[in-house]
């Protein structure tokens, strides 16, 4: 996209590998730490980080046409409110009615009023012949 | 325009030059006669159960059938007819057309979006012989990892689809960006360019999702890989996430060209320029983002966290803004115009009353508290039907009018095409109509039979709202039925059209600068622009229709 080809310095790719190397170091070092639920953010910040690097550099969205880092943001910020919003249905389920938590996990406490059943909901005693006998029940 | 008589319908010749054409305008029309195949179908799977359900018991189908039916009728009309009608037909004949361009930035992806189109179709058609599938259009789990009809056919086809919609987009994205004639600004362009944009960077931002929502329940099914499986860990309420992540945004790519198609229609059946050109491209970029935003609205009884229904219902209201900002543009726009009553226009004219009702009662929906009495009864039914056949079908059948003269060189019977156009209006809210107040009298949707769900009396009162409904429906079926057919008519030997025609009177370049049926290459030379696409105030351009 960009009027010519632009060609990055040796230097500049060597110091971003050494910047990758290091931060797969960080990784390694920061596992051993126990930061509770911080563990999956921290681990997460550095690997974006890392992505975000050869994003820029080695795939030189820095020197392409902007479009194209705008698209490659643009794609992230969809994935974040995918994931952003349907958080906020997945941390809070059960938050007013906690029955509704895990309603649908047969093994739940919720379920041991009721009388067993098979994967399919069949109650247990009851004959085989079960996949298409429900179906049809006029 | 010119002596030659070369078009694009009869230059090359020979079938193998339809099926490995590079022009935009002949893939459009392959995929327009596509999709009408597959509308036929699904109107047919439709009329099918209006049948069944005109009496309480289960004597036309069996219940199974009849679930087969409403997934296919739903599926097909969807994913073969209303996603890929417009861009797709409508879409690719017109853009590069109206863009002053030779054709798409990228010709051999059309055609391969095409053939995926194609190859999607065909697994639907296998679906159908294989026996169908029952799960609803919607594919939910636990269901869908356990049903025994063909749910892998289905969603295999889904899945192509899918990329031949994605490629679509895209090439459509590079031809606004890329393939302007010279001095066609951004804000020159039609409004039904506009329009394709907006659905265009949906179409390549959401369905993505499907595909992978696709992929994860097969995977599910044949390995029980658990993402769904709350026994393994998984949650069947993500599937709803992810399915309706790309189903609410595919609303608004059955809907903006749907709004496109009106932008053209309105200002030139009424001689009038467009009111509030910019509130109405600006709207549509708006309503793409937001629609992007609400996807838990279809959600409400799914069991997901109450702050989620809040967060959800209150961002649904934001989408009434910009399509209230479209509708009182589009009216402003006849206000005091000289209002010609063409086949396209009484379409539109029926656009504008059928999808405000749909889209209000969308307001009712948006509503947890309501929503939870109304969620899966006839009522949201008879919402979507306003929406999308309401709303997108009859815009399209609009569009198809409109620019059939220019597709073809041939004009249609105007007097049946408006009798037509009454019929559908009619035949619509006669069937639809009634299954508001089914809905709001708790008749639930996707029941084959109704005779025992609830006393005799309330069973009577469904069988008669039924019974008017599928009266209706015949109406309505045997309109279009018939409007297609005196399109079709048009198309004999003997029908012709002066190729400078504009039948009109429209500004848009498709109109002035080439003929119709358009040249190969769309224009014989670079055409210049020389008004906007709607200076009905500077420009007086006369209907030029002669028998």
């Amino acid at each position: 996209m960009s009027e010519e080809h632009h060609i990055t310095p040796l230097k500049t790719y060597l110091l971003v590998a050494g910047t990758l190397f290091f931060l797969t170091a960080v990784t390694v070092w920061a596992s051993y730490i126990d930061l509770g639920s911080f563990n999956i953010v921290l681990a997460l910040l550095i690997a974006g980080t890392k992505a975000g690097i050869v994003a820029t550099f080695f795939m030189h969205l820095l020197w392409d046409d902007k479009k194209n880092a705008t698209i490659f943001v643009g794609s992230l910020m969809f994935l974040a409110i995918f994931i952003g919003i349907t958080m906020t249905d997945t941390e809070f389920r059960g938050a007013v009615n906690p029955e509704i938590k895990d309603p649908i996990n047969k093994r739940a406490a919720f379920y041991n009023s009721l009388p067993l059943t098979d994967d399919h909901g069949y109650p247990l005693d009851k004959e085989k012949n079960h996949h298409e006998g429900d179906k049809d029940h006029h | 325009m010119s002596g030659t008589n070369q078009n694009y319908l009869t230059h090359p010749k020979g079938i193998m030059s339809w099926l490995l054409t590079l022009d935009h305008k002949r893939i459009g029309l392959m995929y327009l006669f596509g999709g009408l195949f597959f509308f036929f179908i699904g109107g047919l799977l439709a009329l099918g159960m209006r049948y069944a359900l005109a009496t309480p018991e289960a004597d036309f189908v069996t219940n199974d059938q009849y679930n087969s039916m409403y997934t296919l009728h739903g599926a097909i009309m969807i994913f073969l007819f209303i996603i890929p009608a417009i861009p797709g037909a409508l879409g690719n004949i017109l853009l590069p057309l109206m863009l002053g361009a030779k054709d798409v930035a990228f010709p051999r992806l059309n055609l391969a979006s095409f053939y995926l189109y194609t190859i999607g179709a065909i697994f639907f058609i296998y679906v159908m012989i294989s026996g169908g599938v029952d799960t609803g259009w919607t594919f939910y789990t636990p269901y869908s990892t356990e049903s025994h009809t063909n749910v892998m056919g289905t969603t295999m086809g889904v899945f192509i689809i899918g990329f031949s919609s994605i490629l679509t987009g895209l090439n459509f994205i590079a031809t606004v960006h890329k393939m302007r004639t010279p001095g066609l600004t951004w804000y020159k362009l039609p409004l039904f360019v506009w329009a394709l944009y907006g659905t265009s960077l949906v179409q390549i931002t959401a369905t993505p999702v499907i595909a992978i929502t696709m992929v994860l329940l097969m995977l599910e099914r044949l390995l029980g890989i658990g993402i769904f499986d709350p026994a393994l860990g998984g949650d069947p309420v993500l599937f709803q996430h992810f399915f309706w992540f790309y189903s609410h945004p595919a609303v608004y790519i059955m809907i903006l060209p749907a709004f496109g198609i009106i932008s053209e229609i309105i200002p030139v059946h009424s001689r009038k320029k467009v009111w509030g050109y910019k509130f109405i491209a600006y709207s549509t970029l708006s309503i793409a983002f937001i629609g992007f935003l609400v996807w838990g609205h279809h959600m409400f009884t799914s069991g997901q966290s109450v702050l989620s229904q809040i967060i959800f219902s209150f961002i649904t209201y934001f989408v009434g803004i910009p399509t209230g900002v479209k509708i009182f543009s589009w009216m402003l726009t006849m206000y005091r115009g000289q209002v010609s009553f063409t086949p396209p226009m009484l379409y539109a004219l029926s656009f504008l009353f059928l999808f405000t009702i749909g889209g209000l009662t969308g307001i009712f929906l948006g509503a947890v508290a309501l929503d939870i009495h109304l969620h899966d009864t006839y009522f949201v039914v008879a919402h979507f039907h306003y929406v999308m056949q309401g709303g997108t079908i009859v815009a399209f059948l609009g569009g198809l009018h409109h620019w059939w003269p220019k597709s073809f060189g041939k004009m249609y019977n105007q007097t049946i095409a408006n009798i037509c156009a009454i019929g559908v209006f009619i035949g619509f809210n006669g069937t639809f109509f009634p299954q508001f107040l089914l809905g709001l009298r708790g008749m639930p949707r996707r029941y084959a039979t109704y005779d025992a769900l609830g006393s005799e009396e309330l069973v009577a009162q469904y069988a008669a709202t039924h019974g008017s409904s599928t009266f209706f429906s015949g109406i309505l079926g045997l309109s279009i039925f018939i409007g297609v057919m005196n399109l079709l008519w048009s198309l004999r030997k003997s029908n012709k059209l002066d190729p400078g025609t504009n039948p009109w009177g429209a500004l848009t370049m498709e109109w002035t600068h080439t003929t119709s049926p358009p040249h190969p290459h769309n224009f014989e030379e670079e055409p210049v622009l020389e008004h906007g696409p709607y200076d009905y105030d500077k420009v007086i351009v006369q209907p030029t229709l002669k028998k």
